[in-house]
């Protein structure tokens, strides 16, 4: 398992070469010139000169690329042309929230989808399987935001029950961290648990043919180990793959729900900084994301590893 | 014949709901085991030996799966036991093996756990104490390094391993009958060997009764005390097993036994095949069962089917002109 894990860790390395490199090339591959791109068509030769000055636009590519990988292996990505603050800051700070929220939608994907396509599997062909597979549909089909006003609609503005919109970190207590975010998470979350229990689904029909879970009814177990001890672990493969999607999609910013809900979270700083044009923070958001990309995977591979010994790599060798 | 059944299976029929309509696998099958007797049943793939088999333990999904008839064993009717009840019953006092052991294995959990698993549930004992009777198991099934199997996957071990894994697994609770059901199928003939002679060898020290299915004669002959010979879902023939081979009565039979490759036969000649094929379930012919594959078929046969009647001391068949076939020899066919 270790080598396995530094062998993974040494090709993620390429691939981050590769990204990076992109990335900095996002600020040539705008037409014209990146700055006056970036201070709009009335900006004075000036101040175009001095914010070339300032990005090092002046300096030969080469010089500027090194210059900017060298910085960015020192956890330097430059700093925010609007907000004072270095982009590393920036998405550090906006990384909490969505942190908390990613976890706490997929808990609630987790919750409602494995029950849901279990049930459906093994009651198949009944009303209850087409009940939850109905259910599953309208959770893939309403979109996001449409689910959101409607959470709001009924549990903040008729019941009262939860605040409308905002946020307040961990430190100011967990209820109060929490009750911003069960609106957000219950609306992403849906659409997660509606993806995750199909696969459930089908994954565990497919599981319950298996002759290891005749072997095991013909030992006596009783049908819920069965269900959750024999078949469950064997279906739970393809459902790590789309919980680590799922968990992935919601890491990398959820831009619609955070800004209805006012959520300062990596989606509205992509946002944000798309439409100001704020180069430096998308260059290091798309690096985020990449990181986070690389290893929410890797962490599902480790995963695989412990949920099936099959997979279990080379822990022998 | 023998002292009284350890398990008596009287006029069981298993019929499934499938989309295609209603569909009866198993259609009044009767049999009994001796205690400590090795029973054969025989028959072509799709003559409903595993549906019998597995009806026996009601392994069926039952909300598709009706069973009729009774199933005898310690005083009690399973098939009129209440589900919940069955769990008892299943790899305590019967229990089963199956054809392909590294699919029957669940890969996910070491063979020792799943040995393991078969004793706490219906003993009382330790997780320590199971562990312990694990290893028993292991040396008495041949596994050698048994210390070190029981933390194995079923992946890594080799498939006659495998077959001995399911058989320590089915002798865990010390059951009264194993049902095994083409425990030696998917294994290669010098593992298939060993798999027998270990089941032979447990027969004798346990006195534990065997139901062998399987479609390979040979193994008939060798191992089983009395032999049922099933054909699409009905008893055909059943008899002692020198009986069986010294005279079959049915046509199937007497086909199947010429189906077997001797050493000594003419090489220049094919092998004798039974024409054509098991017909579906959904289209039963209308009287004998077997008549349309039949060379001593007549319009008696295709119309009125047969009773499974006594023939001797030791054997029953179910063929309308078993006397003329055992007057005239086997059939030239």
């Amino acid at each position: 398992m270790k080598s396995y894990l530094i062998k993974r860790l040494l090709s993620v390395v390429p691939v981050l070469f590769i990204v990076s490199t992109i990335v900095f090339l996002i600020l040539y591959l705008t037409p014209g010139d990146p700055a006056i791109v970036i201070l709009g068509e009335e900006a004075s030769q000036e101040q175009v000169d001095n914010l070339r000055e300032q990005l090092g636009l002046n300096r030969p590519m080469v010089e500027q690329y090194f210059s900017w990988i060298g910085n960015a292996l020192r956890g330097d990505l430059g700093e925010s042309f609007y907000m004072n603050e270095t982009v590393m800051g920036a998405i550090l700070s906006h990384l909490g929230p969505t942190i908390s929220l990613g976890i706490l939608a997929e808990l609630i994907a987790l919750v409602l989808a494995i029950p849901m396509g279990i049930i459906a599997a093994r009651h198949k062909g009944t009303a209850t399987d087409q009940s939850v597979m109905a259910f599953s549909l309208l959770g893939m089909s309403i979109p996001n935001f449409l689910l959101s006003l409607f959470l709001i609609l009924i549990f903040s503005v008729t019941l009262r029950w939860l605040p409308v919109a905002g946020y307040q970190p961990l430190s100011a207590g967990l209820w109060e961290h929490l009750k911003f975010l069960i609106l957000p998470a219950f609306a992403l979350g849906t659409a997660h648990a509606a993806l995750i229990a199909r696969m459930t689904r089908s994954a565990m029909l497919e599981v319950l043919n298996a002759n290891y879970i005749k072997t095991a009814r013909a030992k006596g177990v009783k049908e819920r180990w069965v269900i959750y001890k024999h078949a469950l672990r064997n279906a739970f493969l393809p459902i790590l793959t789309v919980m680590g999607q799922s968990f992935l999609s919601l890491m990398g910013g959820t831009a619609i729900v955070e800004t209805i809900f006012s959520i300062p979270g990596i989606g509205q700083l992509i946002v944000n900084a798309v439409m100001r044009r704020d180069y430096a923070v998308v260059q290091g958001a798309v690096l985020y994301v990449t990181f986070a990309f690389v290893f929410i995977n890797l962490a599902v591979d480790m995963l695989y590893g412990i949920v099936n010994p099959q997979v279990r790599l080379d822990s022998k060798k | 014949m023998q002292a009284k059944p350890v398990l008596e299976v009287k006029n069981l029929r298993t019929s499934f709901r499938t989309e295609r309509g209603k569909v009866t696998a198993v259609d009044g099958v009767s049999f009994s085991l001796g205690k400590g007797e090795v029973l054969g049943v025989v028959g072509e793939s799709g003559c409903g030996k595993s549906a019998t088999a597995q009806s026996i333990l009601r392994l069926f999904d039952e909300t598709y799966t009706t069973h009729e008839g009774e199933v005898w064993f310690e005083g009690q009717d399973l098939l009129s036991l209440p589900a919940a009840a069955m769990h008892s019953v299943r790899g305590n006092h019967i229990s089963m093996i199956f054809q392909d052991p590294l699919s029957s294995l669940n890969p996910v959990y070491t063979i020792g756990n799943q040995i393991a698993e078969a004793i706490l549930i219906h003993k009382n004992v330790s997780r320590r104490e199971a562990n312990a009777r694990v290893l028993e198991l292991l040396k008495l099934t041949g596994i050698p390094a048994p210390e070190k199997r029981m933390g194995e996957y079923p992946h890594e071990l080799s498939g006659g391993m495998r077959q001995r894994v399911m058989i320590a697994m089915a002798l865990a609770c010390e059951s009264k009958v194993l049902i095994a059901d083409e425990p030696t199928t998917a294994l290669d003939v010098t593992i298939q060997a060993q798999i027998m002679a270990l089941m032979e060898d447990l027969n004798e020290k346990l006195d534990m009764g065997i139901i062998l299915i399987t479609h390979d004669l040979g193994v008939v002959a060798e191992v089983c005390s009395r032999v049922v010979v099933m054909y699409l879902g009905q008893v055909v023939e059943e008899a002692d097993v020198v009986s069986l081979f010294a005279r079959p009565l049915h046509p199937y039979t007497q086909g199947l036994m010429k189906s077997i490759a001797q050493m000594d036969c003419d090489r220049s000649q094919p092998l004798h095949v039974i024409e054509g094929t098991v017909p579906s379930l959904h289209s039963v012919p209308a009287g004998c069962r077997f008549a349309p594959r039949c060379p001593f078929a007549d319009d008696l046969c295709r119309t009125r089917m047969p009773e499974l009647e006594q023939h001797g001391d030791s054997q029953k068949v179910r063929c309308w002109h078993a006397e003329t076939i055992l007057r005239e020899g086997n059939a030239d066919a």
